[in-house]
């Protein structure tokens, strides 16, 4: 059962349009696994939606712009009606779209629909640790598809700035307990952890800052740090 | 995490007041969103867009900061809501959360563009707008005509039915139409057209 979730306030700025799209898709990916965060998100996509072309919140921004009413109001909306409706062109019932899969070390994995468009860079591997880069062009906040083999783990690290796994497939451990997929696991930089999957995993990252790996021998290892990141 | 959540508006406070929120015809929004569907009816089309078209230059323009911009926002949201609107179920959710669907989706697409100059428009695959059916079998559940549609949908010729029931029930595009039945984007355009014109008048006739 997923028992880790996005807190309310990704999923207000899932609803608002607000996150990069790195954790936007993540929280798609989420809440289609999640039936509980599915209905807090249509029900508050619904509330925003209602207070958005709610007549009292316009008339209340109205007084504090003036100016921009005026501008506004003399904007020519007919021409754009004209032009918008000289098309008899219908958009289809729905979209067809292929599925659209990956494979890590013989392993084959259909991915999320809210990954089918991202560009997907070449995918690396060190040891039991294999990436793809998501290539969404976000700058420092970096987005992986991961996958660890079985008996795989990443050492103990931390990270300077936040990190999301999100469990797509397989199941892993660390202190805290177990994690299934559909969890979604987002650390900052007080967090510590250890993730050890006895039968192979593979997640869906988000970080916006390499992992710091934090013990003794595995300080060499910061190398990997940089790889996952 | 706060870096990359941006504060939200103050006015946000105000989605939970839903005392406030009978100012909106509902009912009137999801017959005017009917009959654009149904009729292509540009008098709706105008009532709808007088009604949102505003807010959302608005709306567009407070996360844009472009009125141009912004203004483009409006275009390719009402231009979606007159293309989608036979996608609009209102058993799904508010005209106006469908539409806010739409604005937020081409919002998050156009900044996309701008800030990390991609042009993959991923917002569909990340917000699906809530669409009408998903599988062929919803389709004839969903509707309450849809037996007295299968029936005449069994009238058109047999060309005419092909194209409709590939691109209404099998959900292939135009394009894929075109590759799978060998014959030109045109020839499955008129023939759709056609088509179309014909049922129109038929379901016309039943409902009177």
């Amino acid at each position: 059962m997923i028992k880790h979730h996005p807190k309310f306030e990704l999923l207000q700025g899932f609803v608002d349009g607000d996150l990069p799209a790195s954790l936007a898709a993540g929280i798609a990916i989420h809440t289609n696994m999640c039936a509980s965060c599915q209905q807090k998100v249509s029900q508050l996509t619904e509330q925003v939606a209602e207070a958005s072309f709610e007549q009292s919140f316009h008339h209340k921004v109205i007084v504090n712009d003036e100016e921009n009413l005026t501008e506004i109001a003399e904007m020519d909306f007919d021409d754009m009606i004209n032009q918008i409706t000289a098309s008899d062109d219908v958009a289809p019932t729905k979209a067809f779209y292929d599925e659209r899969s990956i494979n890590f070390k013989g392993m084959q994995y259909t991915l999320p629909s809210a990954l089918r468009n991202i560009e997907l860079g070449k995918t690396a591997q060190i040891g039991k640790l294999s990436r793809a880069r998501l290539n969404l062009g976000e700058g420092e906040i970096h987005t992986n598809l991961l996958h660890i083999g079985p008996g795989g783990s990443i050492p103990e690290h931390t990270h300077k700035g936040f990190e999301l796994t999100l469990l797509l497939a397989g199941t892993f451990a660390d202190a805290q307990g177990q994690y299934v997929a559909g969890d979604f696991i987002m650390l900052d930089k007080r967090d510590q952890h250890q993730p050890a999957t006895e039968d192979g995993c593979l997640c869906y990252t988000v970080a916006n800052d390499a992992l710091h790996f934090t013990q003794g021998i595995n300080k060499l290892l910061n190398p990997i740090g940089a790889f996952i990141y | 995490m706060l870096s990359v959540h941006s504060v939200l508006p103050s006015h946000k406070a105000n989605a939970t007041s839903n005392n406030m929120t009978n100012k909106i015809n509902h009912p009137e929004l999801c017959q005017w969103l009917k009959s654009i569907a149904i009729d292509r009816d540009k008098q709706a089309f105008t009532q709808v867009f007088k009604f949102f078209a505003p807010k959302i230059q608005r709306i567009a323009q407070s996360k844009i900061n472009s009125e141009a911009l912004a203004a483009e926002v409006v275009q390719d949201t009402m231009s979606n809501v007159w293309r989608k609107a036979h996608l609009f179920d209102d058993s799904k959710g508010a005209a106006t959360t469908w539409v806010y669907t739409i604005m937020r989706n081409v919002t998050f697409d156009l900044l996309r563009k701008m800030k990390a100059n991609k042009e993959d428009n991923l917002s569909d695959d990340i917000w699906p707008l809530a669409e009408l059916a998903n599988t062929e079998e919803e389709v004839f559940t969903d509707h309450i005509q849809s037996r007295n549609l299968q029936g005449i949908i069994a009238t058109l010729p047999e060309n005419q039915q092909q194209v409709v029931k590939g691109f209404y029930f099998m959900e292939m595009s135009q394009e894929q139409l075109a590759v799978h039945l060998d014959l030109p984007l045109g020839t499955i355009k008129s023939r759709l057209r056609l088509a179309l014109g014909k049922l129109k008048l038929k379901i016309g006739d039943h409902n009177d």
